[in-house]
């Protein structure tokens, strides 16, 4: 890393700025990023693509970027640049008027003079930052809304456990399905919940003995014996373990504070899931369900949505074409649904299966940009 | 919102980025003589745009990517906009040009595989439709290339479904795995939501051993005898459609381009005597010379040979092209990859050919052809398991056009 940033500082000072060079370095001395000479340096600026080189002349590290004046709408940014170092920023900027902000660790942030370009150029992309105290609210409300979802799922866990304890397959093939339903509309991904994820919600993947492992339990271990025609006497441990660690998550839930950056990044991380586990049917223990589950997978994705829409109204240009692709996945679920059964996906005629890949696939592409503009950043 | 719109998301950014480097991208395209395949012999890629797509005549590189897309766009306008993305990114892949910056607004517009700018003309892109683009999903019946149908199962084929035909075929070829899959990686991802792939495969050429046409992996030369390419009277009269009747009159330019996934028995066939090897080729395995001749561009004398004593009847070559004035106008102009998929489950070595060609006319060349090999004696070595009959759309003549004009008109 550190190399090739010397390699760019040494080229940067025969080469002078072409709107249309690719990645050629600004010509000039770095541009500083310190609390004292914060932006100085800056000394040619120019439209088009380009790359600025940075140094850190201070004594701490220090997030740079580059910003609208006077809007603030950041265009490129250098995160966590330590003392002493430089770095590139690839950037693509037009006419208007730019700042530098130089944001320290653990000081107050500090703006570098104006610089002017002209021409009739249009600049890259920007965005406001949205900040930790912006994602406060949403976070919150996302809390509220998984602790009345885990409500929900361990009134339904105890409907199938309470069928598996007096030995009714029926019903408890039929009260699987709910149960299993609430806990995927939370819409944990990626090590939400720790290690009560893995007890409510784990695969036999990783576990050597597979599914005949010890240590495969909750939903997917129920569904695994429900499906094979495992005796409800042998399901007994299971599904208790199930319904004891779903009351473990939810006497557990108010101690567990969720990072504000943690929402944004849900945003994709749970389709990303369903793309990876479901639509390949490679969580599905034998119930055929995995479409239920991508069903309300996208419920947990559209509350993650609807609840970072305040902050994306004025940031995502393709807001509304990420509705248009949520209410199109969800079309084509929809389709696979047949009163209380779900087409299972190796049953789905294979035209059918590549729209939902294809329609997930893209959606995912139009949420992954929440997470970039969501991440929390500093400005005070 | 039209599907135009929904779909110029993710190329807002990127269309943004070619405006500021169409000037660096002219440089990178006036270097491409001296990228590492041109010192090494190769010719240079031709610029994307053109009457004809570039490939279709060009000399095929070291590295290819086949791959059959099924279109899943909702209505016509989002097809057409599929199309207009496909030629989008076929213009800026082959063209090359520094990535577009998204700031925070976005993850990186580009994987970077090829670091930061994109090389120019290290890449061709060939676009192709296949018969059931023209069904009733899009009302493109009308428009339907006159001599384009499914593929057939052909007497010696083993086809197996998963791995046939397609309403699209791109081919990638470049000189580095690199380059392909970074092209096939950069469209997936733009057109995601309009197309899924349905089958591909990964191939390449091998380098003279020790001179003159590429050996196939039964270690013969193969494809020594394709039509003239700089000759231009033979390509309209072999390969070029021309737009007449009973052709809609959009295919003038393009080409029927037949894909056929040959898995070769390497193993069998290395338990065979040379010989018996040579018979079935009807050439030398070592110089690739007719079996009457001792050069590889020798002619062979078939008519010197009425018996087939020398070159037998059966043998591959003869089959393949007799050299008669009737089979002349039935030739084929060959682009031929080699594959290596992996093991079979006998622990035999799933290996063989992406038999490409390209012609005016699939019924009077590549099916008359096929008809004549019907059970030739290779054919217990070969297993034809995939591929499709395509439409090589027409070339984009200029940054005005898109490859589907033909579905706008």
């Amino acid at each position: 890393m550190i190399a090739s940033s010397l390699f760019l500082v040494a080229g940067c000072s025969d080469s002078g700025v072409k709107a249309a060079a690719p990645s050629t370095p600004a010509a000039g001395s770095p541009i500083q990023i310190s609390t004292s000479h914060c932006g100085q340096g800056w000394t040619h600026p120019a439209a088009g693509r380009q790359t600025l080189t940075m140094t850190n002349t201070g004594t701490v590290a220090a997030d740079a970027y580059v910003i609208d004046v006077p809007g603030g709408a950041v265009y490129g940014e250098i995160e966590g640049l330590a003392p002493g170092v430089t770095r590139s920023l690839p950037i693509m900027l037009g006419q208007g008027t730019y700042a530098i902000r130089c944001q320290p660790e653990d000081g107050d942030p500090l703006v570098g003079p104006s610089v002017r370009i002209g021409g009739t150029d249009a600049s890259g992309p920007a965005a406001v930052p949205v900040t930790y105290n912006d994602l406060y609210g949403p976070t919150k409300q996302y809390q509220e809304y998984v602790a009345g979802g885990v409500k929900t799922l361990l009134a339904k866990t105890r409907t199938l456990t309470s069928a598996v304890d007096r030995g009714d397959p029926k019903a408890a093939k039929r009260a699987w399905l709910p149960a299993h339903l609430a806990y995927e509309k939370l819409g944990a991904a990626y090590d939400t919940f720790g290690d009560f994820g893995d007890a409510i919600d784990g695969l036999p993947v990783g576990l050597p003995k597979g599914v005949h492992d010890p240590g495969f339990a909750g939903f997917h271990r129920v569904e695994y014996g429900l499906w094979h025609g495992e005796s409800m006497s042998s399901l007994r441990k299971p599904a208790d373990q199930l319904l004891k660690d779903v009351k473990g998550l939810k006497a557990d839930l108010p101690n567990e504070d969720m990072e504000p950056g943690d929402l944004p990044l849900r945003a994709h991380e749970i389709m990303e899931n369903t793309l990876q586990f479901e639509l390949t049917e490679k969580a599905d223990q034998g119930s055929g369900t995995s479409l239920a589950t991508a069903s309300a997978n996208l419920e947990g994705t559209r509350e993650a949505v609807d609840l970072l829409r305040p902050l994306l109204q004025s940031r995502y240009t393709g807001l509304k074409q990420m509705d248009a692709q949520l209410d199109r996945v969800q079309r084509l679920l929809d389709a696979q649904k047949h009163g209380d059964s779900w087409t299972p996906v190796a049953s789905l005629d294979p035209s059918a299966r590549e729209s939902i890949d294809g329609a997930v696939g893209e959606l995912l592409e139009r949420l992954a940009p929440i997470a970039t503009i969501c991440y929390p950043r500093r400005t005070s | 919102m039209s599907g135009y719109d929904r779909r110029t998301f993710l190329r807002g950014a990127l269309a943004t980025g070619i405006a500021g480097t169409v000037a660096g991208a002219t440089v990178d395209r006036a270097s491409a003589d001296s990228s590492p395949a041109s010192a090494a012999g190769a010719p240079p890629i031709p610029p994307f745009h053109g009457l004809h797509q570039a490939a279709v005549l060009s000399a095929p590189r070291r590295r290819t990517i086949v791959a059959a897309f099924d279109v899943v766009t909702e209505g016509r306008g989002e097809l057409a906009d599929l199309f207009h993305t496909m030629t989008d990114r076929a213009r800026l892949l082959t063209t090359g040009g520094a990535t577009p910056q998204v700031g925070i607004t976005a993850p990186p517009a580009d994987s970077g595989i090829l670091g930061p700018d994109v090389p120019g003309g290290d890449l061709m892109v060939t676009l192709g439709v296949g018969a059931s683009l023209f069904d009733d999903r899009y009302g493109l019946a009308a428009l339907k290339p006159a001599g384009l149908t499914t593929m057939p199962m052909f007497p010696n084929d083993d086809l197996d479904p998963a791995w046939c035909h397609g309403d699209l075929v791109l081919q990638l070829e470049a000189d580095d795995d690199d380059t392909v899959l970074h092209a096939l990686r950069d469209i997936a991802r733009h057109t995601r939501g309009a197309m899924q792939v349905r089958w591909r495969m990964n191939g390449f050429t091998s380098p003279p051993r020790p001179t003159g046409t590429q050996r196939n992996l039964l270690g013969f030369k193969d494809g020594i005898a394709n039509p003239a390419t700089k000759n231009a009277a033979e390509m309209d009269g072999l390969v070029w459609v021309n737009g007449k009747a009973p052709e809609p009159a959009w295919t003038a330019g393009g080409s029927y381009f037949v894909v056929r996934l040959i898995r070769m028995l390497v193993e069998f066939w290395d338990r065979v005597g040379i010989d018996e090897q040579e018979e079935m080729f009807g050439r030398s395995k070592d110089t690739g010379a007719p079996l009457d001749g001792a050069r590889e561009q020798d002619v062979p004398q078939y008519h010197l040979d009425p018996e087939g004593t020398v070159i037998p009847l059966t043998s591959h070559i003869r089959r393949a092209n007799p050299r008669t004035a009737e089979t002349d106008a039935g030739r084929i102009l060959r682009r031929g990859f080699n594959y290596d998929k992996g093991m079979d489950s006998v622990g035999d070595l799933d290996v063989g050919l992406i038999f490409t060609c390209y012609q005016q006319d699939l019924r009077r060349q590549f099916e008359a052809t096929q008809k004549r090999l019907e059970d030739e004696p290779l054919v217990d070595y070969i297993s034809p398991f995939g591929g499709g009959y395509f439409f090589a759309l027409p070339g984009v003549q200029d940054a005005s056009r898109s490859f589907g004009g033909f579905i706008e008109v």
